[in-house]
């Protein structure tokens, strides 16, 4: 299979990742030592049932893999950082939009059920592609009502799955 | 991008085509705004005033516990139709998982709030103990019982067991051996399973009892001639009774069932072993006496209609209307029963 | 020829003009989600569910059969203009499909690709006509000790393939694995990782994972990037397969089906692993050879065919088994369920008319979305003209409406969020995001079935190679397992004697 995998082009082999891999790597390395302490410590909590093999039969070995796989990488990602050359230039504030993306679906995630659907998935849609890079912010917020108001006559009114509303009724 | 044509060109197309287009999301937006607006359901009335006076015009709102497709989904599908004729439209929502507790936790909430009504049943009694959820049926105010399924207890064709005789003295000579297929954890298959444990002398706590998410992936266990026996409601299992893929040992009712006649009682073959899942409806905590008096009325009206007792036909549901204090008191005695056979089996 | 009859039955309900319109929905729906990249027919199937079981279940099966095929049909198209595989099973046909789009061959690769997709489609489905059955007796001796051995085989192919880093491919099945550990436990009612969640009680649903490591990060990498006004190729030839690129493609097409149903058809295959094994294939057997890399027809034509035999495939053991092999599969397999239906060994004694009637409808899906795909191939190209902003802001808005229709609650939009974030970490990182939903689908599968073996035989482990189908399904699994080792071990000498001066 390294045949398939050598031609890739969006996945890169261990030996000429870029320094940004090589952070990302050991972030998420970090983050599945924090899951295995998570896993392990939920396990062991878990009472002894009568069952031959009890519910944290699985969830222990698995949370002892995830340490010894994250401690890997981790491991990996440090021997790496020294030859790793330095990634391909991006354009500035990326990292800004993405976490104005997280706030923005977190706002709709708690504004959905107080807004209703249409209002809250238009905002939603206006600064998704605004944040994307859509040049005119009017026209963004019109297609975003449209597509909103379309699926919610959709689903709501033509097919019934309950969608959440505003006081004004939509 | 590679650029088609000349850059003048282009460009007075883009300037034409961009004078109608703009307009194109705008008029989508405010018709389909209008047509949101214009479909607003509004508060229809057929029924009498006692109820509508509780409703206050707005609509019945039915949450179902459980995936779309599963026994208090159908259930309350079925009560929005069988509603139609005396409320008008009903609103039937799915809150899926963990034995109908995800719902109830989230149903307790509507304190006081007559227009919300809950679909429930044993399973949900069992699963409050079993998940050591913070929220009981005691959280709800329980308005009626409607329907109840009994158990079967089957076995593949081919197996050495004959009657519930036969299965007794396998199970008291040795327990852990009788491997039983049902259901999901903490289920009505699974009471029932620790039930006949107790019932034969033995410890509910090494009963062999391999769960399922469902009657037919248990079903496949079973047939695979891994497991000795399995429990499955009586509805859901009597068309492979008929086949003859499964051979029924004994059924959980106090009486023979009409589904199926041949199939003596577990209290014909000695043990005194009864279990229904039943289903019922309660509202959130909080109404009036006025209200929960105004609701039963309309629930059991509901049983009355064509559409119930066709769907009771259809299902192969039995009928179990019960109301008032008699459910609430039936309700509590559950719960007591269902918690001590679950602590008995160490699910408690 | 029993089924034969059983089949012609089939046919004609689903040539009612119900029916039939509800093929053509589904296939018309299947192919626009498709086409849409992060809208998959899973989540389409998902979206559609609570909607649908208000039809009557044929109507509905045969709409989500349309979909299933559909999709992967429409999915090729954005792998090959976009380089944005619409989902997991299309994203081979984007390495040499993009090549020629660039090259300006977009038209051939487009044929190709549809083409070889009904070739596939077909073949595949008379095989599902007529191994199915056979496949539906033998299933009724799978019971948790030879699913035990099943898991495993699925674990050791899917995982090995998936990868292009052991360690990384490891690392994302262990966080999927993870996933489905959350929830209660099916045995004993346990809560595990819910934290006192209880929307977190049932686990986390599939479909919300699936869109926000697809989808979610893939819009968080264009924020990212900055790539956000990205459009497609324009399309200027005629849909046209030229005499040569015929002779080319027909081949692949055959081999491509040839590994795909089986694969597909094997309850641990997945639609993924043909389209890799066929591009191998096809790259050893190509004369020109040199040409991989930078657009060769059979590149295309080959993993095409394979991804949609694979999806006939896909429904064998969904109908015979129960167990779905892919995201879309375990959709329907819900949906079967929504409707009492137990896919299963009783299905085709239960529910009979009503299978034959869904493959009957395959046949005719298959025809018809050759009629939408290449004609109209133009006009699927211009619905990705919308520059990415516009695609990513509409995908948003349903993959939110996705998560809030499969869970009802805020904190299923906050975990929707969250994963999408840890899908752009895997992305930055290099790690593949399908071995994650490998083992979240396979994962509580596996320790469900593994737990109930051992609760029969009372903890007696010998169970597992209880019975001459776990045996065979363990050689198979060692074999898998040695192969690559073997492979690695000759390259490795082969590499010593002769320092190849390729890379």
């Amino acid at each position: 299979m390294s045949d398939v995998t050598e031609t890739l082009p969006v996945e890169q082999t261990g030996v000429t990742d870029d320094r940004r891999t090589v952070l990302a790597t050991a972030l998420f390395g970090g983050l599945m030592l924090v899951a295995a302490v998570l896993v392990v410590v939920d396990a062991v909590r878990l009472p002894e049932t009568s069952g031959i093999v009890g519910p944290a039969a699985v969830p222990l070995p698995v949370g002892v893999l995830l340490g010894a796989v994250g401690a890997a990488l981790l491991v990996r990602a440090r021997t790496q950082l020294r030859d790793a050359r330095p990634g391909s230039r991006r354009p500035a504030h990326g990292a800004l939009r993405v976490c104005g993306m997280v706030a923005a679906l977190v706002a709709f995630a708690l504004l959905l059920p107080v807004l209703g659907y249409v209002v809250s998935s238009a905002a939603l849609f206006a600064v998704t592609a605004i944040l994307l890079g859509a040049p005119r912010a009017p026209q963004a917020i019109a297609y975003g009502w449209a597509l909103a108001a379309l699926v919610f006559l959709v689903f709501d009114r033509l097919i019934g799955l309950t969608l959440p509303t505003g006081p004004w009724g939509f | 991008m590679e650029q088609r044509g000349s850059p003048a060109e282009q460009v007075g197309t883009e300037q034409r085509t961009r004078r109608w287009t703009r307009w194109v999301p705008w008029t989508v937006a405010v018709v389909a705004t209008g047509a949101v607006v214009a479909t607003t359901p509004t508060g229809e009335s057929h029924a009498g005033s006692t109820v509508q006076d509780v409703l206050g015009g707005e609509q019945l709102r039915i949450m179902a516990p459980a995936a779309p497709g599963g026994g208090w989904d159908q259930t309350s599908r079925e009560m929005q139709g069988a509603l139609r004729e005396l409320v008008g439209r009903t609103e039937v929502y799915n809150v899926a998982g963990a034995g109908g507790t995800i719902g109830l936790s989230q149903f307790v909430r509507f304190d006081g709030d007559p227009t919300q009504l809950l679909t429930t049943g044993l399973i949900m009694v069992g699963a409050v103990k079993a998940n050591g959820s913070g929220h009981s049926l005691a959280d709800t105010t329980p308005l009626v019982r409607l329907t109840t399924d009994y158990q079967a207890i089957v076995v593949p064709a081919d197996s050495p067991l004959r009657d519930t005789a036969d299965l007794v003295a396998a199970m008291r000579e040795d327990l852990p051996s009788v491997s039983i297929a049902g259901g999901s954890a903490g289920g009505v298959e699974q009471i029932l399973a620790g039930m006949l444990a107790k019932a034969v002398g033995g410890d509910p706590a090494q009963v062999s009892y391999v769960a399922h998410s469902g009657g037919g992936e248990a079903l496949t266990t079973l047939l695979s001639g891994r497991a000795t026996i399995g429990i499955s409601g009586v509805s859901e299992i009597e068309p492979q009774i008929e086949a003859g893929t499964v051979r029924a040992l004994a059924v959980s009712s106090p009486e023979r069932l009409p589904a199926v006649p041949d199939v003596p009682t577990l209290r014909e073959g000695g043990l005194d072993v009864e279990l229904q899942n039943w289903r019922g409806v309660a509202a959130p905590k909080g109404i009036s006496a006025e209200e929960e008096r105004a609701l039963e009325g309309l629930l059991l009206d509901m049983t009355r209609t064509r559409e119930w007792r066709d769907a009771l036909e259809r299902r192969g549901w039995g009928d179990a209307t019960l109301a008032g204090p008699e459910f609430e008191d039936f309700v509590r005695s559950e719960q007591e029963r269902v918690s001590r056979v679950l602590d008995e089996i160490g699910l408690g | 020829m029993d089924q034969f009859g059983l089949l012609l039955d089939g046919f004609a309900s689903a040539l009612t003009p119900g029916h039939l319109l509800w093929a053509l929905v589904g296939v018309t729906i299947g192919t626009a989600v498709g086409v849409l990249p992060g809208i998959g027919p899973a989540l389409t199937v998902a979206l559609l569910l609570p909607i649908t079981f208000r039809l009557d279940p044929a109507s509905a099966l045969i709409l989500f059969a349309g979909i299933y095929y559909g999709g992967m049909y429409g999915g090729s198209t954005t792998s090959i203009l976009l380089n944005t595989p619409g989902e997991s099973a299309s994203m081979i046909s984007a390495l040499e499909g993009n090549k020629m789009a660039r090259a300006g061959r977009a038209a051939a690769a487009l044929a190709t690709a549809a083409i070889g997709s009904f070739v596939a489609g077909t073949i595949g489905t008379v095989a599902l006509t007529f191994v199915a059955p056979v496949l539906s007796d033998f299933a009724t001796s799978f019971g948790p000790p030879e699913y035990v051995a099943l898991m495993a085989l699925a674990f050791v192919t899917v995982s090995a393939l998936l990868g292009p880093s052991l360690l990384k491919g490891a690392a994302s099945l262990l966080v999927g694995i993870t996933i489905g550990l959350v929830g209660i436990d099916s045995q004993t009612g346990q809560p595990r990782l819910v934290f006192g969640i209880d929307s977190l009680l049932d686990g986390i649903d599939v479909v919300i994972v699936v869109v926000a490591l697809f989808a979610l990060s893939e819009a968080f990498g264009h924020l990212l990037t900055g790539t956000g006004h990205s459009t497609v190729q324009p399309l200027r030839e005629r849909a046209i397969l030229s005499r040569k690129d015929f002779r080319r493609s027909w081949p692949s097409w055959l081999r491509g089906t040839a590994l795909g149903f089986p694969i597909g058809s094997l309850p641990a295959g997945g639609a993924e692993v043909p389209t890799f094994l066929s591009y191998s294939v096809e790259k050893k057997l190509s004369k020109q050879p040199e040409e991989f890399g930078k657009g060769a027809i059979e590149g295309v034509a080959g993993p095409e065919a394979a991804n949609n035999a694979a999806a006939a495939g896909v429904l064998v053991p969904l109908l015979t088994i129960g167990l779905p092999t892919s995201a879309t599969a375990a959709v329907i397999l819900t949906a079967f369920q929504s409707y009492g239906l137990q896919p299963g060994p009783q299905l085709f004694s239960e529910s009979g008319p009503l299978v034959w009637t869904l493959i009957a409808s395959l046949y005719v899906g298959n025809v018809m979305l050759l009629v939408l795909n290449l004609p109209l191939v133009r006009m699927w190209a211009k619905l990705l003209t919308i520059p990415s902003y516009g695609i990513y802001a509409g995908v948003l808005v349903f993959a939110t409406l996705g998560a809030y229709a499969a869970g009802g609650t805020t904190v299923d939009l906050l975990i929707l969020c969250a994963l999408g974030v840890l899908g752009l970490l895997m992305r930055e990182a290099g790690i593949p995001v399908a071995p994650a939903i490998v083992g979240l689908i396979l994962g509580p599968l596996a320790e469900q079935q593994l737990r109930r073996a051992l609760t029969l035989s009372e903890g007696d482990p010998s169970i597992l190679l209880s019975g001459p189908i776990t045996v065979v399904l363990w050689s198979v699994v060692v074999l898998a397992l040695l192969t690559p080792a073997a492979g690695a071990w000759f390259r490795n000498r082969r590499r010593a004697d002769a320092p190849s001066p390729v890379r």
